[in-house]
């Protein structure tokens, strides 16, 4: 049963359309990359998908739920997980602080027992702890667990800001090109996690992804973007033969398969 | 259990709830308590004189962690603390003489009056921001003087002198009125600095703290930003509003002067000097700023500055100099030290826990 729909959204900013009525679908326990050039719309469609943005026409669902003009909170709370191009991460805090932040909705007890840490709040904190850990060791980020976020190197906090999306314990994963600057090896760890991601906690995965040997390595299923418009959708060897795609791409990038 | 819990260096944390809780080691619970022993033990040590400084600077503690709960810890801008300490000294007078509460009732009732108005006067921090809402604030603190001095029943802002204080079956001015009030208001603000540190530790307040950092992720976090800095409002506000309730008692009644906008700039610079979103910074603040106050009225009783400077005899060289040496110390500290007298006790500890190594 598929899971997220996004049904002809458009998208204007003041007479500018940055997407064109867009639809697809991301069934449940998939790995679906979106693509497309630079200002092809790609964040703008996951920011519609998250709430930080509402379509000007169109709807979104997920399951049984209406995305369309839910507050990014919201939609958090439906089990869809974010993870931010440009770095939003709590720079001030330490990477643990960051994951316990993620922890937030799973947390249910009263202001009163925060204020007296007592019964709930400190079984609870406790269990949550031991659930941050566990994410720590899943995305190997041990040595820096301590560290203020600010201080470390970016492919590292590009990997903190996978991890706070994975600590949300989403069902819907949404990736905004997490390995953008990264090299080739730190690269290779971030498919590693994805694809462990997907198995291990049978999470649907949404990835926006420029290097397009990775994205037609891992992927169920390709969407293109252009110019706010959904020229192409498939397998990834679909995509890849599909001639308006490589007119999108000729000039810009080398399909590189 | 780790060998050894008396020092940091060695001392490795098996579990997370060793990690998670405030003090790490012995030693740190321990130099606690003695201090916490010590600051009741003062009445028998130092003279009497000294006390209506140091219960200004007890009661005031509680209304800057509290103005840290909203400025400091969520990043709202509050102008207006000083107007929440006036609610809850209002409502503490009303209480003592309409209801003829005792003290230890009418206090916390204080307190909730103030997080009522306090909350409803955050209300607009759910749609304005920054500068926007340090005016809203600013506004709340200008509509209680107004208010304040039009309303009967408040005396216009006169007097409202509320019965002599009985705490079980000993008046307060068997002791000195400022031990009295000294030894209530200790334990008041060590309870309410040990509840704020647990919220920290809590998904509230690292909910606040989110809003702070940055909101557009606190709210991917799934965290109501709104609901954060309502609840922020609403502690931040009991906290002034405790704090109003005595120091209304300990100024002996309630007068609108005493909460106006002067009181609220002084918190903010207590505050800032202190260092913003810190609580040992909380009572650092009002330590420095009580002290500088002090300071300034011994110089200008000084016969010194009566001849170097040209003011004319008669004229209060202590309020004139003041808010000059508020301000300053609000300028220096943001320029040279942005991050308070805290950051100066945070290094000092870090030497310490080092110990006995150099770094
Ligand atoms: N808040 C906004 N206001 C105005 N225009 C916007 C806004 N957000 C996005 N746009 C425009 O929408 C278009 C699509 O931008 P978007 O960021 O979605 O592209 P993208 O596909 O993610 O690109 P990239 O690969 O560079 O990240 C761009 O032309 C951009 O300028
Ligand atoms: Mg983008």
């Amino acid at each position: 049963m598929p899971q997220l729909h996004v049904e002809n959204v458009t998208l204007t900013f003041g007479g500018l359309n940055a997407l064109t009525d867009v639809s697809l679908t991301v069934p449940e326990g998939e790995i679906v990359s979106i693509i497309g050039p630079n200002g092809a719309g790609k964040t703008s469609l996951l920011n519609c998908v998250s709430g930080f943005y509402h379509p000007t026409r169109g709807q979104i669902r997920f399951g049984e739920h209406d995305l369309t003009h839910a507050a990014p909170n919201v939609i958090t709370g439906y089990g869809v997980a974010r993870a931010f191009q440009n770095l939003e991460l709590f720079r001030g805090l330490s990477v643990t602080e960051n994951l316990l932040l993620a922890r937030h909705t799973h947390l249910r007890y009263g202001l009163l027992s925060s204020l007296l840490y007592y019964g709930r709040a400190s079984r609870q904190e406790a269990q949550n702890r031991a659930y941050v850990e566990g994410i720590i060791d899943f995305m190997e980020l041990e040595e820096h667990r301590a560290h203020p976020v600010g201080t470390l190197a970016y492919g590292i906090q590009k990997r903190v800001e996978v991890a706070r999306a994975l600590t949300l314990a989403p069902r819907l994963l949404l990736l905004d090109e997490p390995m953008a600057g990264m090299n080739v090896e730190e690269k290779e760890d971030m498919v590693r996690f994805i694809l462990d991601i997907k198995r291990e906690h049978g999470v649907t995965v949404v990835l926006i992804e420029h290097d397009l040997g990775v994205v037609m390595d891992i992927s169920d299923r390709v969407y293109v973007l252009d110019f706010g418009q959904l020229i192409a959708a498939g397998t990834p060897a679909q995509v890849s033969a599909d001639p308006r795609v490589i007119a999108a791409y000729t000039g810009a990038q080398e399909l590189s398969a | 259990m780790p060998a050894s819990r008396f020092t940091q260096t060695g001392n490795y944390r098996v579990r997370y709830t060793q990690d998670q809780t405030i003090f790490a080691t012995y030693a740190e619970q321990l130099s606690l308590l003695l201090l916490i022993a010590a600051l009741f033990a003062l009445p028998l040590i130092l003279p009497r004189a000294w006390f209506p400084y140091l219960t200004q600077i007890v009661i005031f503690s509680v209304a800057v962690i509290g103005l840290n709960v909203t400025t400091g810890y969520t990043g709202l801008i509050n102008i207006g603390q000083g107007a929440f300490m006036g609610v809850g000294a209002y409502a503490t007078a009303l209480a003592a003489t309409r209801l003829n509460l005792p003290f230890y009732l009418a206090i916390p009732l204080g307190g909730v009056a103030g997080a009522l108005i306090g909350t409803l006067v955050g209300l607009p921090s759910l749609r304005l921001k920054y500068l926007y809402l340090a005016i809203a604030t600013l506004a709340f603190q200008i509509i209680f003087e107004w208010g304040v001095g039009h309303a009967p029943l408040l005396e216009q802002g006169g007097v409202i002198k509320p019965p002599t204080p009985q705490a079980f079956g000993v008046k307060d001015s068997f002791l000195n009125h400022n031990v009295f009030w000294y030894l209530v208001s200790l334990p008041v603000l060590i309870s309410l600095a040990l509840l704020w540190r647990n919220v920290l530790r809590t998904r509230h307040g690292r909910a606040m703290i989110a809003v702070r950092d940055n909101d557009r992720a606190a709210a991917a976090m799934g965290i109501h930003p709104g609901r954060a800095k309502l609840t922020a409002f609403l502690i931040g506000s009991f906290y002034a509003g405790v704090a109003g309730g005595l120091f209304m008692y300990f100024q002996k009644g309630a007068v609108i002067e005493d909460y106006s906008l002067g009181l609220s700039v002084k918190l903010l610079a207590m505050a800032i000097v202190g260092g913003l979103g810190s609580l040992p910074g909380s009572f650092l603040g009002p330590l420095f700023i009580v002290g500088l106050d002090r300071g300034v009225e011994l110089l200008s009783q000084s016969a010194l500055l009566g001849r170097v400077t040209a003011f004319a005899e008669g004229v209060d060289v202590a309020s004139a100099l003041r808010p000059f040496s508020f301000g300053m110390a609000i300028v220096l500290f943001l320029m040279f030290e942005p991050r308070g007298l805290a950051n100066w006790w945070r290094l000092t500890r870090l030497y310490f826990k080092r110990w006995p190594f150099k770094f």
